[in-house]
């Protein structure tokens, strides 16, 4: 039996239980041509990200640095930096990996494979058009919205393909149980087309007047983090860590609990980014609570992957998918209780506009979001190929230097950032000699910048050998269980 | 203004009725039901629970 047609499957009276029931190899190889794409040009955007991300660092300690042109100055490579990264790299990266779960855990091929390579093909372009506009001087000056107005309907586009063929996948899924990684995935890519729309409709193209356009930026940047990378990075995490280390996880019902009171809680913590702005109290108040309700649903995870993990701490020497994976999802556990303090107002009202904020930030978005990225990049794209990473060292170079780049970012910041703002509350104390005491911090931040382009580099180096399938064949291929161990453990 | 209330009002209602409606047909349709099976659901024949599937490439071949 064929896949249907896609008028065929967005049908309602068409029956949906027509595929045929297919090899775990057959369904990894039909995600290739899109979740490659995906990747490939998401790597891309990562260099590129990294590569504006390490300049506007260096433009905050020598602002004479490439003050030559306009285009190269800070109010521009720095969103253009944000915005790559966000969309260029994280969120096409998050949508390889969902691809290939939800191909995975609907267990049936790949279907309307053009659908995604359209969507990809417009993704891309929407993110060129949106980047090369924010260089041009058309930023919206909207933190996490900079694209200007005419790259965004690009973007929405793509979006919204791959939120229909989330829906015809997940229709024609074969029967069984829907695992905790496909819940987050359907959140993440049913919700995300509608919170963009609103937010683009409500502050690009009918702009709303006054603080509510604060507010819905806020909403909306948060609800970036929680309701698009956060349930990709655990959908991720829920499926690589049980696979790699062949356990069940510890607390299925925990998973499940941890998913609803995610679900239940996140948007609201958006306002807690405008403690003491112009806004009636108890919409602060209530994100305030709101945060402080997301330990349930981190804690859930934390005790989970702790649990499923003990006793297999061992695997981390083994598997490059783990190390990254289990990094990304400790990293998880800290950055959300670091972001929920940060909501608490007594300690907002110090780090708030100092460099803590940006620390917290790459914790999220690096120590978590892109670790677990690269860990599931790993497991995922040998399957797609058909080849073995070339070289071990190689992505033991990537690990370090990414851990230890992320590391040093986040720790000079974090003190940073408190000092500044000790500083700030200083009335001896001028704004421009506050500044001072982050610099040195700053310094550190800067240098880690090198180590993180450095492991993208690296990172990028081993994709273009694995697509290209370069150097020598590796002798039983590693990643893919051999036949006779099989038989060896069904037994 | 009146266009962004709707747009904003009509997208909670939307989100958290897609929210209600997916944890009752979840409930309905019994996924709630065997969570010990549920956990296993991602392992099969072929790669059954207690196989490892990722390693480094071996150091063999450099």
């Amino acid at each position: 039996m064929k896949s249907p047609s896609f008028l065929a499957s967005i049908n309602p009276s068409t029956q949906p239980d027509t595929l045929d029931s297919v090899e775990r190899a057959q369904i990894d190889a039909s995600t290739r041509l899109p979740v490659l794409l995906f990747f490939g040009s998401a790597i891309f955007w990562l260099l590129v990200g990294s590569l504006l991300g390490l300049i506007s660092a260096w433009k905050m300690t020598h602002p004479g640095l490439l003050d030559g042109a306009s285009w190269l100055t800070f109010g521009r490579l720095r969103p253009a930096h944000l915005n790559t990264v966000i969309y260029g790299w994280a969120s096409a990266a998050g949508i390889g990996v969902g691809i290939w779960l939800m191909a995975r855990l609907c267990r049936v091929a790949l279907m309307h494979t053009k659908l995604l390579v359209t969507a990809a093909i417009f993704w891309n372009l929407g993110v060129l058009v949106g980047t090369l506009g924010i260089i041009a001087g058309d930023s919206r000056s909207i933190e996490w919205l900079e694209f200007p107005g005419y790259s965004t309907p690009i973007l929405f586009v793509a979006y919204a393909f791959i939120g229909v063929w989330t829906i015809i996948m997940f229709r024609y899924r074969r029967p069984g149980h829907v695992y905790v990684s496909q819940w987050y995935l359907l959140a993440a890519f049913l919700w995300f087309p509608w919170l963009y729309a609103t937010a683009n409709i409500l502050l690009i193209w009918q702009p709303i007047q006054g603080s509510a356009q604060a507010a819905v930026n806020w909403w909306y940047a948060h609800n970036v983090l929680g309701l698009w990378f956060t349930p990709i990075g655990l959908a991720s995490a829920y499926y690589m860590i049980p696979k790699v280390i062949g356990r069940p996880i510890h607390s299925y019902y925990l998973s499940i609990l941890g998913f609803w009171s995610l679900a239940l809680f996140y948007s609201w913590n958006g306002m807690h980014h405008l403690i003491g702005g112009p806004f009636p109290a108890w919409m602060v108040s209530a994100s305030v609570v709101a945060s402080i309700m997301m330990f349930i649903p981190v804690i859930t995870v934390a005790i989970n992957h702790h649990m499923t993990m003990r006793g297999h701490f061992g695997a981390l020497k083994w598997s490059p998918t783990l190390r990254f994976t289990v990094f990304g999802a400790m990293t998880y556990t800290l950055v959300s209780l670091q972001g929920s303090m940060m909501a608490i107002p007594s300690w907002n009202t110090l780090v708030h506009f100092t460099d803590h904020t940006p620390g917290h930030a790459h914790l999220g978005l690096y120590g978590f979001f892109t670790m677990i990225l690269f860990g599931a990049m790993y497991y995922i794209i040998p399957r797609l190929v058909g080849w073995e990473w070339p070289s071990a060292t190689m992505i033991r170079w990537h690990f370090w230097l990414a851990a230890i780049g992320i590391g040093m970012m986040v720790v000079s910041l974090t003190i940073g950032g408190i000092l500044q703002g000790l500083a700030f509350y200083d009335p001896a104390v001028s704004f421009r000699s506050s500044l001072d005491y982050a610099t040195p911090f700053r310094i550190v931040r800067g240098i880690s910048g090198f180590l993180l382009l450095g492991a993208h580099l690296v990172f990028a180096v081993l994709f273009i050998q694995m697509v290209l399938k370069l150097g020598a064949p590796k002798e039983g291929p590693a990643l893919f269980a051999k036949p006779e161990s099989k038989e060896a453990v069904a037994v | 203004m009146t266009a962004g209330v709707i747009l904003l009002v009509g997208g909670l209602v939307f989100l958290s009725g897609s929210a209600l409606a997916a944890f009752y047909w979840s409930v309905k349709t019994g996924q709630l039901n065997n969570l010990a099976e549920g956990a296993k659901s991602i392992f099969d024949e072929d790669e059954p629970v207690g196989v490892s599937t990722d390693k480094f490439p071996s150091k063999t071949r450099s």
